[in-house]
């Protein structure tokens, strides 16, 4: 069966460093980072320890317009998703008919869904009352697909919605369920993308097994997340939300939309063996699938987007993947935009989706922050590193995400030719 | 505690957590048909007077039976008396009912 064409007709992001894909690209050509002392939970959950986080400021007016009926089922995560959401209906000029159509869906993947009120939720049961005292809506706050029902209930989506809970690879999975969908022709329009709310509890996770930057090792919070750098120790967790439109081509092409890129491969994979580590055999594997899955010669890639969040083991696996997979013949400009913006869980794949169809509108590649020297088992690839971004011609862009769970996801996304 | 003060903190929970129009707050108005709450609110309005007077209203069929404002003001009024002779200083709690209600 002949596959559709799928493209990007529209973008919304809410991030650490703006909340525009111009705001976000400027902000990351700057060299700006996201990430901060969390103050706000100091007293409330760990002392006298100090954790980092890359938070986002969603502006009020946004929340309040968000009709009541709506809004109070809605925690963070479904806010900041909701706002992306927003922005990228608007950047594709869709109409109400588009949006309701029952060929239109909504696709967002997370981590964790509500964290803050999965968090709450436990607290009243415990501590104040027992469940009888417990909020009406907390559950829908709470669950893994809260994003997804939320914001399809926001524009009258009926569709099929989905929400993949994949952990960091959430985001790039929704994407490529997305297009699955409107290739095989079930869907004309999908929103789509990834969300994620900051909360110690996630934070503290990740110290725990050592794969966060320790509360108390104190460090300076903007050299903290340093992907693919010798002196890494690992991630920040960030939060906020990137959400596309993904179209199909004639769709788009009748009803005039912008279109920045087109999706020609995805795939996903899991390692089978190793649940809390990254393999790189696997990761490889991956990639061997989505260069299958677009029909496309490796060597024709422009920019890999990396998922390196500042790991010791997981930046070296990928680094190894990739140094594999591409070999030495041509060189490929690599970045990882964490150094930036944290770790931003679910939401990484499309925020830095974004930020990459925007490198591909200035034929840039922009550096990876605080990479200084490569450590251990990262060297020979070719970083973009400095504070200068890298002019080059970029068409097209290899997107990768990996996660706890050993779960895989990548896609390859291509300038439309004019 | 005067009834006045009791309404009023009523009035102000619709306005400041329901976002309830104040001119619509009429007692005979009806809290699903003319004020537009649903189940889940009423739920909400049973956890919050739960959480704020400290007692349990889940099993209440008197609850079950509000159709108006005035309903409302009557049932609240009578578990207010009922904590008062039982030695509760009610006062206190409208007084941070109000206190809460205007920190959002």
């Amino acid at each position: 069966m002949t596959q559709r064409r799928c493209v990007i007709t529209g973008m919304g992001v809410l991030s650490s460093l703006g909340s525009t894909p111009e705001e976000l690209y400027d902000a990351l050509r700057r060299g700006d980072c996201g990430i901060r002392v969390m103050e706000e939970w100091k007293e409330q959950h760990f002392g006298a320890e100090k954790f980092l986080g890359a938070p986002v400021t969603l502006s009020r007016e946004f929340v309040k317009s968000i009709p009541r009926s709506i809004r109070r089922f809605m925690s963070n995560i479904s806010l900041y998703a909701s706002y992306a959401a927003a922005k990228a209906v608007e950047d594709s000029r869709l109409a109400e008919t588009d949006l309701k159509s029952p060929k239109t869906g909504c696709i967002i993947g997370s981590t964790m869904g509500g964290t803050t009120a999965i968090a709450e939720a436990y607290r009243i049961v415990t501590e104040e009352g027992g469940a009888e005292n417990m909020s009406s809506t907390q559950f829908f706050k709470s669950v893994s697909h809260t994003a997804v029902f939320n914001v399809s209930h926001l524009f009258g989506i009926t569709g099929t919605v989905q929400a993949p809970c994949a952990a960091c690879a959430s985001a790039v999975q929704a994407v490529g369920q997305a297009r699955d969908l409107i290739a095989g022709g079930k869907q004309d329009i999908v929103l789509c993308g990834g969300a994620e709310e900051l909360a110690p509890e996630v934070s503290g996770s990740f110290e725990i097994i050592y794969a966060g930057v320790s509360p108390s090792r104190p460090r300076n919070p903007k050299a903290s997340s340093r992907p693919f750098d010798a002196r890494r120790v690992g991630l920040v967790c960030g939060e906020g939300a990137g959400i596309i439109v993904l179209e199909e081509l004639e769709h788009a092409l009748k009803r005039g939309a912008p279109i920045y890129g087109e999706i020609i491969g995805y795939a996903t994979c899991c390692c089978g063996s190793q649940i809390s580590q990254s393999d790189s055999g696997a990761i490889e594997q991956c990639l061997r699938l989505v260069y299958d899955d677009a029909g496309l010669e490796p060597s024709r890639t422009d920019y890999i987007s990396a998922h390196a969040t500042s790991t010791i083991q997981g930046d070296a696996a990928e680094a190894a993947a990739l140094k594999n997979f591409f070999g030495t013949e041509r060189k490929i400009p690599v970045s990882s935009l964490k150094g930036h913006l944290g770790h931003t869980l679910g939401a990484s794949g499309t925020i830095e989706l974004i930020a990459s169809l925007m490198m591909m509108k200035h034929n840039e590649v922009l550096p990876t922050l605080n990479l200084e020297t490569p450590g251990e088992g990262c060297e020979g690839l070719d970083y973009v590193m400095g504070s200068r971004p890298r002019s080059v011609p970029v068409s097209t862009v290899l997107k990768n995400s990996f996660a706890f769970g050993g779960i895989n996801a990548a896609l390859l996304c291509k300038k439309m030719d004019t | 505690m005067e009834k006045k003060d009791l309404i009023e903190a009523i009035n102000k929970t619709f306005v400041d957590n329901l976002e309830v129009e104040e001119e619509l707050l009429k007692p005979e108005a009806g809290l699903f048909t003319d004020l537009g709450l649903d189940s889940l609110d009423m739920v909400d309005l049973m956890v919050g007077l739960q959480r704020k007077f400290k007692i349990s209203l889940r099993q209440s069929e008197e609850m079950r039976k509000i159709v108006t404002l005035q309903d409302l003001y009557d049932f609240i009024e009578k578990k207010e008396a009922e904590l008062r002779a039982s030695g509760v200083n009610t006062q206190e709690i409208v007084e941070k009912i109000n206190e809460d209600s205007g920190k959002e």
